[in-house]
C-alpha cells in the first residue's frame, strides 16, 4: 500500500496505539488489496455492548485507552444497558460496572458518549461524497444510500483504528465501481409502515452481499432507515439505490442486471417467517434507535390507545433529553424510554420471553441474540390488540 | 522448501506447526485463559497454541475473536504465527493487536502438525526446513462434464498404480501453463485443447516431500486418448466420482481448485 509521509510517521514513530492502529489498517487494506488509505471526516465505532464483547473486549479497550486518542469526530454504538436506569431494569451490578468501564475507556480515547446506532440523527451527517469509516451495519447503509457518503462496513477495531489515524483503506464502497448496483429489485407494492422493513428483509435474502437497485416505490428518510436496517440484517448489504429517490440512483448503471420481483405475497410470507411468538410480553420499539419525530409519534399513539403490556422505546440520550413530554407520556402509560442502548443488545431476555416489534432488524436478531420469540407487527395494530 | 504466501501481519517467527483441518473461531474454539483447543472438529482437541505456528483454512464466527486473540497473546498463550488459506478480518485484526505474524494464500491441507516452520509476515513466505518441495503441474481435461483420469504405470518414479490427472514436473523456470500443455500432448496425444483457467497451488503431501501442484483446466472436443508409457488405463469420470478411485494425494482438491475457483 502507498502511504503518505504522515502515515509512515505514525507507523514508525507514533505512540504505541498509533502504530497499532496503522498496522490494523494495513492488515485490513492488504486483505482487500486497497492501494492506499483515504482521509475520513468522521468515524463510528462498534464493539461496545458488554453483552456482545464480554471480558476479552473490555480488557483490550482498557489497555488501548492508555494512550489511544481519536483524531476525527467519533461516535460509538449502543451499550448493553441504559447507564442511568440500569438498577430499575434489574441489570446485575457486575454487568453495569463492566459496561460502565467500557464506556469510560471509549471516552478516554476522545470518543463522544453517543451510544447510538443512529449518528446521522444526532448531528453527524456526512455530506454527499464525503469519506467516513463507520461500523454498525444500519448506519453504514443509511450513510451510503440516503446521504451519499462513502463507507465500507467496518469492523469495530478497524473503525477505531481509522478514527485514530484519520484514514481508512480505499476499496469497495469508497470507489465509484464499488457503488454500482448488482441487481434490480422491482417492488410491486405501495409500501406503508413495516412494509419498508419487510422489503429490506426480503431483498437482503435475495441479493445476499450484492447492492440492490430498488424500483417502483418512494419513501421518506425515516422509511429508508427501516428498509436499510432490515436489508443489512438479512443480507450483507451496505448500500442500496432507490430509483428517483436516493442521490446516486440516477448515475447507477442498471443495464443488463438481473431483475428480482417482490410482491405483497413475499412481504406477507416474510412477516409470517419472522413471527414465531403468539402472546407478547412487551412491545419493543427501536433498532435502530428512534428519531425525535418517531418518539413523539409513539407517545401520541400510546396516549390514544394505552396498551396493557409495557412499551419500551429505545432512542439516543440526545433525543430522550430533548423530548421530556413524549417521555413522560410513555412512562405514564407504564412504558419506558431507554437511552444509551438498543433492543437486541440490552438485557431484556431475563424479563420478557416474547417481544412484539415493528422493527425488521429487531425481528431478525432477537431470536438469535436474545433467544426471544417475536411478534412482528405494525405498532398501531399491536396497541389495538393489547389494549 | 519455501512457499510464497501473502503477508498480512509483519514479523518473523519459527516453531512447530499445529494444523486444524477446519475453519476456526477464536470464540469458543480455544480456552482464552490457557490457549487449549476446545473444538474437537479441528482434529487437535486439547493441544496448546503456545509458541506453535497455527495453521487453519480460514477464520469464522464472532468478531469478538479479535479480542480473544489479543488476550491470548498478552498472557503468552498465543500462537507464534498464523498461516491461513484465506485470511479474514477478525483473525487479521486480532493477530495485529497481539503482534502475531500472519500470512495467507497457503494451502494448509499440505501441512502436518509437528512440521518445523518459519513464517515471515513481512516478506510473505513460509519455510519448511525439513521438507523437500517439488513443483508439478496437473492438467484437468474436461469433455461434456467429465474429466480424464489415468492410472500411473509401474515405470514411473512415484505413485505407481494410483489414479491421477495428467501431470508432470516443472523444469527450472519454465512457465507452468506451458508445461501443462506439453504434458497433455505427450501423455494423451490430444492437441486441440482450450485453456479454461488456473487454480491456486495445492500442496500434496508425501512423507517429507510436498508437491506444489499448479492446477489447470482445459476443455477438449473429443475423448480419444492415446496413452504413452507413463499410464496404463484411462477413464472419463464425473468429478464427484473421484472418491471411488485410489488416487494420488489430494486429487479431489486439485480438481476443486479449477472447477470451483473460490473454494
Amino acid at each position: 500500500m502507498r502511504l503518505t509521509r504522515t502515515q509512515m510517521h505514525l507507523l514508525d514513530d507514533g505512540t504505541e496505539s498509533q502504530r497499532k492502529a496503522m498496522q490494523i489498517l494495513l492488515a485490513v487494506g492488504r486483505l482487500a488489496d486497497a492501494p492506499r488509505l483515504i482521509p475520513i471526516t468522521s468515524a463510528h465505532v462498534s464493539g461496545v455492548s458488554y453483552k456482545l464483547i464480554g471480558d476479552p473486549g473490555l480488557e483490550f479497550l482498557e489497555d488501548f485507552a492508555r494512550d489511544a486518542r481519536v483524531s476525527v469526530p467519533t461516535t460509538v454504538n449502543p451499550l448493553g444497558t441504559d447507564l442511568a436506569q440500569w438498577q430499575a431494569l434489574g441489570v446485575p451490578p457486575s454487568f453495569a460496572e463492566k459496561q460502565g468501564r467500557i464506556a469510560s475507556a471509549y471516552e478516554a480515547m476522545g470518543v463522544r458518549r453517543s451510544f447510538s446506532c443512529t449518528p446521522y440523527l444526532i448531528g453527524v451527517r456526512p455530506t454527499f461524497g464525503e469519506h467516513v469509516a463507520w461500523a454498525e451495519s444500519s448506519a453504514v447503509c443509511f450513510a451510503n444510500s440516503v446521504l451519499g457518503a462513502r463507507t465500507n462496513r467496518e469492523g469495530g477495531p478497524a473503525a477505531l483504528a481509522a478514527a485514530i489515524v484519520g484514514a481508512t483503506p480505499e476499496h469497495g464502497l469508497h470507489t465509484d465501481e464499488g457503488r454500482e448496483p448488482t441487481a434490480i429489485v422491482k417492488v410491486g407494492v405501495k409500501p406503508r409502515g413495516i412494509d419498508y422493513s419487510l422489503i429490506g428483509l426480503v431483498a437482503g435474502e435475495r441479493v445476499d452481499d450484492g447492492l440492490p437497485f430498488f424500483r417502483g416505490f418512494r419513501g421518506t428518510e425515516g422509511d429508508l432507515k427501516w428498509l436499510g436496517a432490515a436489508l443489512a440484517s438479512s443480507g450483507a448489504c451496505s448500500m442500496f439505490h432507490l430509483e428517483g429517490v436516493t442521490p446516486e440512483s440516477r448515475r447507477a448503471h442498471v443495464k443488463g442486471l438481473k431483475s428480482i420481483a417482490i410482491t405483497d405475497r413475499d412481504l406477507a410470507a416474510a412477516k409470517r417467517a419472522h413471527t414465531d411468538g403468539t402472546e407478547a410480553d412487551m412491545i419493543g420499539l427501536g433498532s435502530p434507535q428512534l428519531s425525535a419525530d418517531e418518539l413523539r409519534e409513539v407517545a401520541r399513539l400510546v396516549d390514544r390507545t394505552p396498551p396493557r403490556i409495557p412499551v419500551w422505546v429505545f432512542t439516543s440520550r440526545v433525543v430522550r433529553d430533548a423530548n421530556p413530554d413524549a417521555v413522560g407520556t410513555i412512562e405514564r402509560h407504564g412504558g419506558r424510554v431507554l437511552a444509551d442502548t438498543c433492543l437486541e443488545v440490552t438485557l431484556l431476555e431475563h424479563r420478557f420471553g416474547t417481544v412484539a416489534t415493528p422493527s425488521g432488524k429487531g425481528a431478525y436478531y432477537l431470536p438469535s441474540l436474545s433467544r426471544q420469540k417475536v411478534v412482528f407487527e405494525e405498532l398501531k395494530t399491536l396497541l389495538e390488540r393489547y389494549t | 522448501m519455501r512457499i510464497r504466501a501473502r503477508g498480512i501481519v509483519a514479523g518473523r517467527a519459527s516453531g512447530k506447526a499445529l494444523v486444524s483441518s477446519t475453519p476456526f473461531s477464536f470464540v469458543g474454539g480455544v480456552d482464552p485463559a490457557t490457549g487449549s483447543i476446545l473444538n474437537g472438529s479441528t482434529g487437535i482437541l486439547g493441544e496448546r497454541l503456545d509458541d506453535r505456528i497455527f495453521a487453519f483454512p480460514t477464520g469464522k464466527g464472532s468478531t469478538v475473536g479479535s479480542y480473544v486473540l489479543y488476550g491470548l497473546g498478552k498472557r503468552g498463550h498465543g500462537p507464534a504465527a498464523i498461516v491461513n488459506r484465506r485470511a479474514d478480518a477478525v483473525v487479521a485484526v486480532g493477530a495485529t493487536l497481539a503482534g502475531i505474524p500472519m500470512v495467507d494464500r497457503v494451502d494448509v491441507g499440505g501441512l502436518r502438525t509437528g512440521d518445523r516452520m518459519v513464517v515471515d509476515g513481512g516478506r510473505g513466505t513460509v519455510e519448511l526446513p525439513d521438507i523437500r518441495g517439488k513443483r508439478v503441474v496437473t492438467a484437468i481435461l474436461r469433455n461434456r462434464g467429465r474429466i480424464l483420469i489415468v492410472r500411473r504405470s509401474e515405470k514411473v518414479g512415484t505413485f505407481r498404480g494410483k489414479w491421477s490427472a495428467i501431470s508432470g514436473h516443472i523444469e527450472g523456470r519454465e512457465d507452468p501453463k506451458h508445461r501443462a500443455i506439453v504434458e497433455v500432448r505427450e501423455e494423451t496425444g490430444i492437441r486441440a485443447i482450450t485453456f479454461r483457467g488456473a487454480g491456486d497451488p495445492v500442496l500434496a503431501r508425501d512423507g517429507t516431500t510436498i508437491y506444489v501442484v499448479h492446477p489447470f483446466l482445459f476443455d477438449t472436443p473429443n475423448r480419444r486418448v492415446r496413452l504413452d508409457w507413463e499410464n496404463v488405463e484411462q477413464r472419463w469420470v464425473r468429478p464427484e466420482e473421484l472418491d471411488r478411485f485410489e488416487t494420488v494425494p489430494r486429487l479431489v482438491n486439485v480438481v476443486a481448485a479449477v472447477l470451483k475457483p473460490s473454494a
